[in-house]
C-alpha cells in the first residue's frame, strides 16, 4: 500500500511524484537522493480532479489508477548495491587498519536538513531513515558487523503532538516495511534490536517492535540497535533496578553489585561497547546517549547534516578511530585493570567479614583466607550467572508476550 | 596474489596515516605562527591554502583557525594574561553565557603543572564558579597537593598581592566534606579522577540494594531522580554545561558519565603553553551552542 507512486506532469516540465501513505496523499518531489522510479507513463491531468496546495499539485487517488510507477525502495531498510571503484579502493586501504567492530550514530539534523530544502519536516525525517539504510550497506562493506543509532529519545516526547505522532506514524511504517522484508533480512542475517523504555510507547507500536525483534533474534551477521523512547539515564536507571529486583528475588546479594554486573543490565547487554561515536549536524553534546558504554570509545563530531551524510564523512570518522586506537585502547586496558583489582578487593573484604563471623575472632591463617577468597568467588559468580539468566527470561518474555498478544488481538 | 593486495592496502594506509599527522603539524605549524603574526588577512589565506589539502583535517583545529580570536578581544603580547582580574570580568560579562560547572579533561600524558593551574586560574577570573580537573591516570589526584600549590602561585600572579584575599575551595575525593545541597560562595576547585564516575554510580546502586536487601525499599521504587539525588549527596558535583578537552584523544576516558548528558565538548590540541585567548576562544565557542533540549 505504501509504495504506491503516482507521476505526472508536474511544474517547470519537472515530474512531480506523489506517493500514498497511511495518512493519505503526500506530495514529495522528485530527484530526491535515494529516490529510484521507472516512470511507465506520464499522461496529461484532468483539471478538476487536481487541487494546488502550495505549488504542488495533488489529486484524488481515483483519478489515474493506471499512472503507477515501479515500486520504489526508498522505505526499505536494506539498500543493496555495491561500492563503487574508488569507495571500494577507500574501503580496502581502511580496513588495513584496524576497523570498528560497533558504531554508534546520533543522526541529528533532520529538521535542518527540511529546512533547508524547504521541505515538510516529516520529509527530513523520511530522508534520515534513508540515509540510516545507505549507512547500513557501507558498514556491512566495510565489515562493521554492529550498528546502534539514536531515533527517539525520551525528550522527544516534549516535542509538538503532531510531530511526536508523525514520528510514531513514521516508526509504524517502518517496522511494518521491516515485517515484510523479514525473508530478506533472513538472507542478510540482519538482527534488529531495539533499546529503550517500550512501555511509553503506544501499544500497537511495541506490538510491532516486539514482532520485528522476535522475527530476527536468531539472526547473526549483523546487527542493528535503535534507540527508541531511550536516554542514557533512564538506562543505567532501569539496570540498578533490575539488580534491585533480582536482589528482591534472592538471585543475588547487594554486594554482588559491580560495574560488571550493571553493564549487564543494560539494554545494550548482548552488544560490545561501541568503538566509534559519531554525530551530525555541528553539536558537541552526548544528549544521553550512550553515556556508560561510551566512556571510552571514540567520539566524532562531524558538522554534515545526518540526511546529507556521505560514504566519505563515515570514511573521515573511521580514520579518526584509527589515529586515537592505540591510546584508547591504553585507556581501555587500563580501565579493565583497575575495574579487576576493586572486583577482587571487593571479594577480599566480604570474605574477610565472613570469616571473622566464623571463627568468632580468631586469627585466619593465609591458606585458609585464600581458599575462601576462590570459594566465594566462584560463588558470587554462579549466583550472577543464574541472575543474569532469569533477567534474559524476564525480557524475552516481554517480547514474546507481546508479539502473542497482537496475534490474538 | 592476494597477500600482495593485502600488503599493498597495508602500504597505502601507513601513507594515508603519515599524510595526517604531516597535515596535522603543518596546521600547528601555521597556527603558532598566525598567532604571532595577527593579521586576519594571513589567516584567511592560509586557511584556503590548506582546506583542500587537508581531506580530513583537524576539524577541531580548523574551527580553531576560523574562530580565531575575536575583533572584541584585544591582542594580548604576552602568554600570560597581563590584564589581571578586572579585564578578565570584563572578557567573561561579553560572553554570552557562562557554564556555571567547567570540566578540564586531560587527555595528555605528564601533565604540566603550572599550565593547568593556569587554566584554572584564568577560568575562576573569568566568572566560571566550580573548575573541575580531571585525567584518566588519576595522576592529578594523587599530586593534589602540588596542583594547589600551584593554583596559588597563579593566582597571586594574576591577581596581585590582594590575591590571596579571594581563597578558593580547593576539593578532592580523599577530602571530607558534606556540602549537600549547600551552595559554596566560593569558587570551588575540584580534582576528579575515573573513581568519581562509573564506580560512584555502582556505590549508589550497592547503596539501595541493600536497602532492597533489608527491605526497607523495593525495587520499583527506584527512579531516575532517586538515583541523580543519592549521587549528589555523596559527591554534590554539579553537571558540567562544559568540558575542555586538552590533548589529541577524542574520548571522555571514563569522565562522569552520568553528570555528561547535556555537556557540550570543546577540544583544544594541548594544556602546554596554552593561552588566555586559546581559553576564551573555547569559551565563546561555547557561548555560540544552542540546546534544544529534545525539542
Amino acid at each position: 500500500m505504501n509504495e504506491a507512486l503516482y507521476v505526472f506532469p508536474g511544474q517547470r516540465g519537472r515530474p512531480s511524484v506523489l506517493f500514498q501513505s497511511r495518512g493519505g496523499l503526500v506530495p514529495c518531489r522528485s530527484r530526491e537522493p535515494g529516490l529510484q522510479l521507472t516512470v511507465k507513463s506520464i499522461s496529461g491531468c484532468k483539471c478538476n480532479a487536481i487541487s494546488s496546495k502550495n505549488g504542488t499539485l495533488m489529486w484524488e487517488p481515483d483519478a489515474f489508477p493506471f499512472v503507477k510507477a515501479k515500486t520504489c525502495t526508498d522505505m526499505s531498510w536494506i539498500k543493496e548495491g555495491e561500492l563503487s571503484l574508488l569507495e571500494k579502493i577507500s574501503a580496502n586501504i581502511l580496513k588495513a587498519g584496524p576497523m570498528p567492530k560497533h558504531v554508534a550514530f546520533i543522526m541529528d539534523g533532520n529538521r535542518r536538513f527540511a529546512r533547508k530544502k524547504n521541505m515538510e519536516r516529516q520529509e527530513g525525517h523520511m530522508q534520515g531513515f534513508n540515509k540510516l539504510a545507505e549507512t547500513l550497506r557501507w558498514c556491512k562493506h566495510l565489515n562493521i558487523p554492529e550498528v546502534t543509532v539514536y531515533a527517539f529519545s525520551i525528550e522527544n516526547f516534549k516535542r509538538t503532538e503532531d510531530e511526536v505522532d508523525g514520528l510514531m506514524e513514521l516508526a509504524r511504517q517502518k517496522f511494518e516495511r521491516l515485517l515484510e522484508e523479514h525473508e530478506n533480512l533472513e538472507k542478510h542475517g540482519v538482527c534488529i534490536r531495539v533499546l529503550g523504555d517500550l512501555n511509553m510507547l503506544p501499544l500497537d507500536l511495541q506490538q510491532l517492535i516486539a514482532k520485528a525483534v522476535f522475527t530476527t533474534r536468531n539472526h547473526n551477521k549483523c546487527f542493528v540497535n535503535v534507540c527508541f523512547a531511550y536516554t542514557s539515564r533512564y538506562e543505567i536507571t532501569n539496570a540498578v533496578r533490575e539488580m534491585a529486583w533480582g536482589v528482591e528475588q534472592g538471585l543475588i546479594k547487594g554486594s554482588d553489585v559491580s560495574e560488571a554486573l550493571l553493564s549487564e543490565c543494560l539494554y545494550s547487554n548482548n552488544s560490545p561497547n561501541p568503538d566509534l561515536l559519531i554525530r551530525t549536524s555541528g553539536e558537541v553534546r552526548l544528549s544521553d546517549f550512550l553515556l556508560w558504554q561510551t566512556s571510552h570509545s571514540c567520539l566524532v563530531f562531524q558538522s554534515v547534516l545526518w540526511p546529507e551524510y556521505s560514504f566519505w564523512n563515515l570514511c573521515e570518522a573511521i580514520l579518526q578511530y584509527q589515529l586515537n586506537h592505540k591510546s584508547i585502547q591504553k585507556a581501555r586496558d587500563l580501565h579493565r585493570e583497575h575495574q579487576a583489582l576493586q572486583q577482587l578487593e571487593a571479594d577480599r573484604a566480604c570474605v574477610a567479614e565472613l570469616l571473622q563471623h566464623h571463627s568468632n575472632g580468631k586469627p585466619v591463617d593465609s591458606q585458609r583466607r585464600q581458599e575462601a577468597l576462590l570459594h566465594y568467588t566462584s560463588c558470587r559468580e554462579e549466583r550472577v550467572r543464574d541472575f543474569l539468566e532469569a533477567l534474559k527470561h524476564k525480557r524475552d518474555s516481554f517480547f514474546s508476550d507481546l508479539c502473542s498478544e497482537s496475534l490474538l488481538a | 596474489m592476494r597477500t600482495r593486495m593485502a600488503l599493498m592496502y597495508s602500504l597505502l594506509w601507513r601513507l594515508l596515516l603519515i599524510l595526517v599527522h604531516v597535515n596535522r603539524a603543518l596546521f600547528s605549524w601555521l597556527h603558532v605562527r598566525i598567532q604571532s603574526w595577527k593579521g586576519r588577512l594571513w589567516e584567511r589565506a592560509a586557511t584556503v591554502l590548506l582546506l583542500p589539502i587537508s581531506l580530513v583535517g583537524f576539524p577541531d583545529f580548523q574551527n580553531n583557525l576560523n574562530h580565531g580570536p575575536d575583533a572584541n578581544v584585544k591582542p594580548i603580547t604576552e602568554k600570560r594574561t597581563g590584564g589581571g582580574r578586572s579585564r578578565c570580568l570584563s572578557d567573561g560579562k561579553s560572553l554570552k553565557k557562562i557554564p556555571v560547572h567547567i570540566g578540564l579533561l586531560v587527555a595528555e600524558e605528564e601533565p604540566s603543572y603550572p599550565d593547568i593551574a593556569n587554566v584554572v586560574v584564568w577560568c575562576m577570573a573569568v566568572g566560571i564558579s566550580y573548575v573541575s580537573v580531571y585525567d584518566n591516570h588519576g595522576v592529578f589526584q594523587k599530586n593534589n597537593s602540588r596542583l594547589l600549590e600551584e593554583i596559588k602561585r597563579q593566582q597571586q600572579d594574576l591577581l596581585g598581592v590582594d590575591g590571596s584575599m579571594h581563597s578558593v575551595e580547593f576539593l578532592s575525593s580523599g577530602s571530607d566534606q558534606h556540602q549537600h545541597n549547600v551552595v559554596s560562595c566560593r569558587p570551588t576547585v575540584r580534582v576528579l579522577s575515573p573513581d568519581d564516575g562509573k564506580q560512584s554510580i555502582v556505590h549508589v546502586a550497592q547503596q539501595l540494594c541493600r536497602s532492597v536487601e533489608n527491605k526497607e525499599r523495593s525495587f520499583k521504587d527506584i527512579n531516575v531522580s532517586m538515583l541523580d539525588l543519592l549521587l549528589r549527596e555523596s559527591k554534590n558535583i554539579p553537571d558540567p554545561e562544559l568540558v575542555v578537552k586538552f590533548g589529541p584523544v577524542n574520548s571522555t576516558l571514563g569522565f562522569l558519565p552520568w553528570h555528561i548528558r547535556l555537556t557540550e565538548f570543546i577540544s583544544l590540541p594541548s594544556h602546554r603553553n596554552i593561552s588566555y585567548e586559546d581559553l576564551l576562544g573555547a569559551l565563546q565557542r561555547y557561548g555560540a551552542c544552542q540546546q534544544r533540549l529534545g525539542q
